[in-house]
């Protein structure tokens, strides 16, 4: 039976508590397919980013259900649903969340080693190369430019060969020039191992690159219009 | 579907010490307070027991010498019998020295106690004596035309103003004064007396016709034996041993060994070092509060890293690895600094005072104690860190995209209390087990862990208190307030790290003040001012008339006195017995004993019967029931004990509760008079003179002196300044114990003023920005820091006065006096103490630009 990349359905979320509390995610329901490439658009507090921290399984909903390649991370406990995320989820931030006291290459190898793979060096190594940034191993993340340590970013995410990979405002961060050359990268790597992505991003253009965009609005997924609608 | 197996297996282990290590390439930042608690606390502990152990080393590897010889065979009243004599030059070479006490008399008429130790030609037949100038022993001791020489300590030409050349007189002899005995190498097996040492020629001694029977002169024979290296090896000095007590089972002596020259001396060494030990210990756990603030820190300060290790794959449980990983290298780190500077500490003591100590240091480095050093370190840091590092199990990795972060709040989860427990209690268990007084360190640690307890509710009260304050229209008093209960304030680490240090000062300045105020208390015409030992029988009417004469109004006691040691506890050997810590001293080496008619004054019998004054029945005995107690003995038993070399079977026929504060003289064991009788014996005088004038009591001294040269005046006053000297010696290493815990007290203070600079600033900056002036903010700090620092006194004062009661009342059983003067110091100390360190922190956030905060944000 073949799954989908990403199955979501019926999917809630408040946070906060009394008068405080606020429904971020109402009813949610969502399908990714293998290798999709999905932009998610919406305003500011549209609960988007919210989506992608579910569908991480860095937060759980308060009902709905999520399937990611077929596995139900409700299921899941805690331990286990870390470890289902350091091998089959790459995570790409705004603010990159480098490690500042690991250099470039121990950053990248960081997710392999904790999965306990043996060659987890070698691997990174290779995978930095792949951004360009085989000669800025040894550096610390405090001696890259931003355009640098979100390729880093990209390369961990991308290292342990996930087959979903989620992306919060990777350009957010970045000069345009900067930004779109880490946007082809995000784009080309994927594609080519086959890999999903879910991309929240404020630039219509960047969304617009993506097989499908859809749109937030108050916590429900609004539309999912088709693929070349946005431009 | 449910994960795949391989998933739900724990693969995240191996790179945690990798991460952990790459962590700290960082620098250690956050930490160094906390590596400073654990340094510090373990080299208090490695320090104090590396002391005591190059001490105890010393002692058995000079033990030869400062026995003597080989073996030592001590007897008061007797010499050797000829038998023992001769079974013992069979073994080797012997010397014979004699200790008694006399008084040293000068033609002014001055006089002072002294203690004489009378020696024969070969003296010492191990190791040798200084004397300044130097001279042989013939030349300093010999006699010279008809006058003996006399080697005396400096002490004593003060004493007495005098110098080389002078006439002293001893009993019926008359002594020049030839050198200045600067050290004997046997001094510590003579033991340490109440007057300055008199070193004189065995010939000298008779002449002074000291020597009565009866009188308490301690005749120690010591046997060098010879061996394939000049000495023999440790089991042919056992084997004599061992068959001297065979041939001669009612010798009555105190035979000692070199393999144990001062077993009274290496277990008051244990216990003292015990005690500093524990001071060391509550260092660490004062630092502990330190380790718990940088705890936090840490999880605060790595939440980035921490979330970003959760997003890649990191378990909860696997980052809270890393941190405590992370915190036990670092603990690693801390304790094996500070036992390599508590190693150093026996060597730099050799180094800078080992020709003045009295006893030779063999400072080595001891992998056991290295290694005990390393495990309080280690257990201190586990169990304050545990419970703050568990809650890095909780950062939520949402905290890397948004502010809005539901969190987990309270306590850690159960797990992480119950690791924190664990190590807890394996602390407490270390201390307990590795003591040689279990039952006092169990206390001290239950007491350490009830302030502990006691410290967290007052740091909450006083939260509470500000929080539930009314409004004030002072907005200084307000914000100060404020600031005492706000989450993350300073008060549980001022008052838990502050509060444990200053109940130790409390405790320990007031018990001292109440030892010095009980050894100085007396009553004139009820507290003796003298003991006067060595009063024959004979002249005892006479003795007592002079006394009268002299000092009309003088409160006399005499008492038969002789030395005795104990054989047998009900039918058991003495070396069978094992009596509890209390009382074991009763069996150490020899005691009083008396005889009388009556129960002695101040004592009351609280089991059995007194025999009746005509009693003439089988000997009987009355026992002091504390020691009886002790020794496990009941009415009933038979106890013998040797006098004069007989061995003495007697009925245990009553226990006494023997107030000990009645100043009248009382002994552990009083006989039946028909039991000694015939025994030679002395009389033990006191005489409690109706006026406290020093000047009485020196006329007395010189006139008895004069007139009874053979009785030593004991001037309990004399004796009592002796004794305070030596508390004050101890106190002051106690202190120095103490102040260890102290200084890391200020120095978690310190850290933790630092961490919660950065929240002070933005608080002030914000302040500032709305109008505040830095005369307001002053202020506001002054009064937070007032408030904290009084609590935190008035705990300190409260909780250690009522420890130094206990031990005061309890313990050592005498009245408690609370010392205000001592009580105020100390509080006052520890409010300067906060009120200082927390204002040069406020000055140097007052001093920083509103602006140049507002760019860093």
């Amino acid at each position: 039976m073949v799954f989908p990349a990403v199955a979501m359905r019926g999917v809630d979320l408040s946070l906060g508590r009394g008068a405080a509390r606020v429904h971020i995610l109402r009813d949610v329901a969502l399908t990714i397919g293998k290798g999709e490439a999905v932009g998610i658009i919406g305003a500011s507090g549209s609960g988007k980013s919210t989506l992608l921290m579910i569908m991480a399984g860095l937060e759980r909903p308060d009902t709905g259900e999520v399937e990611i390649d077929g596995v139900k991370l409700g299921a899941l406990n805690e331990d286990a649903l870390a470890r289902f995320r350091g091998q089959r989820i790459g995570i790409v931030f705004q603010s990159f969340h480098l490690i500042p006291t690991m250099t470039a290459l121990e950053n990248v190898a960081a997710p392999l080693e904790l999965a306990g793979a043996s060659d987890a060096r070698e691997r990174a190594r290779a995978e930095l190369k792949q951004v360009g940034l085989g000669d800025r191993l040894n550096h610390y993340p405090a001696q890259l430019s931003g355009g640098e340590q979100q390729r880093v970013a990209l390369a961990r995410a991308l290292c342990p060969r996930p087959s979903l990979l989620i992306a919060d405002e990777p350009t957010g961060n970045l000069d345009e020039t900067t930004g779109r050359a880490i946007i082809d990268m995000m784009f080309d790597l994927p594609t080519r191992r086959g890999a999903t992505l879910a991309l929240v991003t404020h630039d219509s253009a960047l969304a617009s690159r993506c097989d499908r965009v859809i749109r937030m609005r108050s916590g429900r997924v609004e539309e999912t219009p088709p693929v070349a609608v946005s431009v | 579907m449910n994960a795949p197996a391989a998933l739900t297996r724990d693969r995240g282990r191996a790179p945690t010490m990798r991460f952990a290590l790459r962590d700290l390439r960082g620098g250690l930042a956050g930490l160094r307070i906390f590596l400073l608690c654990i340094a510090l606390g373990v080299a208090a502990i490695v320090g104090v027991e590396s002391l005591a152990r190059a001490l105890n080393d010393g002692l058995g590897r000079e033990g030869r010498v400062v026995l003597g010889g080989d073996a030592s065979f001590s007897l008061i009243h007797r010499r050797l019998s000829a038998d023992e004599q001769r079974f013992l030059e069979a073994h080797g070479s012997l010397s014979t020295i004699a200790t008694v006490r006399g008084m040293a008399r000068v033609a002014s008429g001055d006089a002072a106690l002294i203690e004489i130790k009378a020696v024969e030609p070969s003296w010492p037949l191990l190791g040798a004596a200084v004397f300044a100038p130097s001279m042989s022993l013939d030349d300093a001791l010999g006699e010279r035309d008809g006058v003996f020489g006399a080697a005396v300590e400096e002490a004593l030409l003060a004493r007495l103003n005098l110098k080389l050349g002078d006439v002293i007189r001893i009993g019926e002899a008359s002594f020049a004064l030839r050198t200045v005995l600067v050290s004997e190498p046997d001094r510590l097996a003579t033991g340490v007396g109440l007057g300055p040492r008199a070193l004189i020629s065995q010939a000298a001694l008779d002449a002074t016709q000291l020597v009565q029977p009866g009188s308490l002169v301690r005749w120690t024979t010591r046997v060098v034996m010879g061996g394939p290296n000049g000495a023999p090896d440790n089991s042919a000095v056992q084997a004599l041993m061992g068959q001297a007590k065979r041939t001669f089972p009612e010798a009555g002596w105190d035979a000692r060994s070199r393999l144990n020259v001062s077993p009274d001396f290496s277990r008051d060494l244990d216990r003292f070092a015990e005690f500093l030990t524990l001071a060391g210990l509550l260092s660490l756990v004062v630092g502990g509060v330190g380790v718990a603030n940088a705890a936090q820190g840490f999880v605060d300060r790595k939440r980035a890293t921490l979330a970003i290790l959760k997003a890649i794959g990191a378990t909860g449980s696997g980052v809270v690895a890393l941190a405590l990983l992370e915190f036990a290298i670092v603990a690693l780190i801390g304790a094996l600094a500070g036992a390599a500077l508590g190693s150093a500490i026996p060597f730099a003591v050799d180094w800078l005072f080992g020709s003045l100590l009295p006893i030779p240091l063999a400072p080595s480095i001891a992998p056991s104690l290295i290694g005990l050093g390393l495990a309080y370190g280690l257990l201190t840091a586990l169990a304050f860190s545990i419970a703050p590092l568990g809650r890095a199990h909780d950062v939520p990795v949402t905290t890397l995209i948004r502010d809005l972060v539901e969190e987990r709040r309270g306590w850690p989860r159960k797990r992480y209390l119950a690791g924190a427990a664990l190590a807890g209690a394996a602390l407490i268990a270390l201390a307990v087990l590795t003591s040689p007084q279990r039952s006092i360190a169990a206390m001290v640690a239950g007491a350490t862990v009830g302030a502990f307890l006691a410290l967290r509710l007052v740091a909450f009260g006083l939260a509470y208190l500000a929080r539930r304050t009314p409004q004030s229209r002072f907005v200084e008093w307000r914000m100060a307030l404020a600031a005492i209960h706000k989450p993350g304030a300073l008060t549980p680490s001022v008052v838990l790290s502050l509060g444990l240090g200053l109940t130790a000062l409390v405790a320990l300045t007031l018990i001292d003040a109440n030892m010095r105020a009980e050894l100085h208390d007396s009553e004139p015409g009820v507290t003796p001012s003298f003991f006067f030992l060595d009063v024959r029988g004979a002249d005892a009417g006479a003795f007592v008339d002079f006394l009268k004469r002299e000092t009309p109004g003088v409160k006399i006691s005499e008492t038969p006195m002789m030395r005795g040691r104990f054989v047998q506890l009900g039918g058991r050997p003495v070396e069978k017995v094992k009596p509890s810590d209390k009382v074991a001293w009763a069996l150490e080496g020899d005691r009083g004993v008396t005889f009388a008619e009556k129960p002695p004054e101040g004592s009351e019998i609280v089991a059995g019967e007194w025999w009746p004054s005509d009693y003439s029945g089988p000997p009987l005995v009355s026992m002091e029931e504390e020691v009886a107690e002790g020794l496990g003995l009941h009415v009933g038993d038979t106890v013998v004990v040797n006098v004069l070399g007989r061995d003495i079977s007697a009925k245990l026929a009553n226990l006494r509760k023997v107030n000990w504060r009645s100043f009248a003289i009382n002994f552990v064991l009083v006989y039946s008079p028909n039991a000694l009788q015939g025994a030679p014996y002395t009389e033990l005088v006191s005489a409690a003179l109706p006026s406290a004038a020093p000047d009485a009591e020196l006329t007395l001294m010189r006139a008895v002196a004069r007139q009874f040269p053979a009785v030593a005046s004991v001037r309990v006053r004399e004796a009592m300044d002796n004794i305070e000297t030596l508390v004050a010696k101890l106190a002051l290493a106690i202190r120095a114990a103490t102040g260890v815990a102290l200084t890391t007290s200020v120095l978690v203070l310190a850290g933790a003023l630092a961490a919660n600079r950065r929240a002070r600033l933005a608080d002030a900056t914000i302040l500032k920005i709305l109008g505040a002036t830095r005369g307001r903010l002053t202020m506001m700090f002054l009064i937070e820091y007032a408030l904290l620092g009084a609590a935190t006194a008035a705990f300190g004062v409260a909780a250690g006065t009522l420890a130094a009661y206990w031990v005061v009342e309890r313990s050592m059983q005498f009245d408690f006096v609370f010392d205000w003067r001592a009580a105020l110091a100390a509080a006052g100390g520890g409010l300067a103490i906060t009120v200082g360190l927390g204002m040069i922190g406020a000055w140097r956030t007052l001093s920083q630009k509103p602006a140049a905060y507002l760019r860093e944000l």
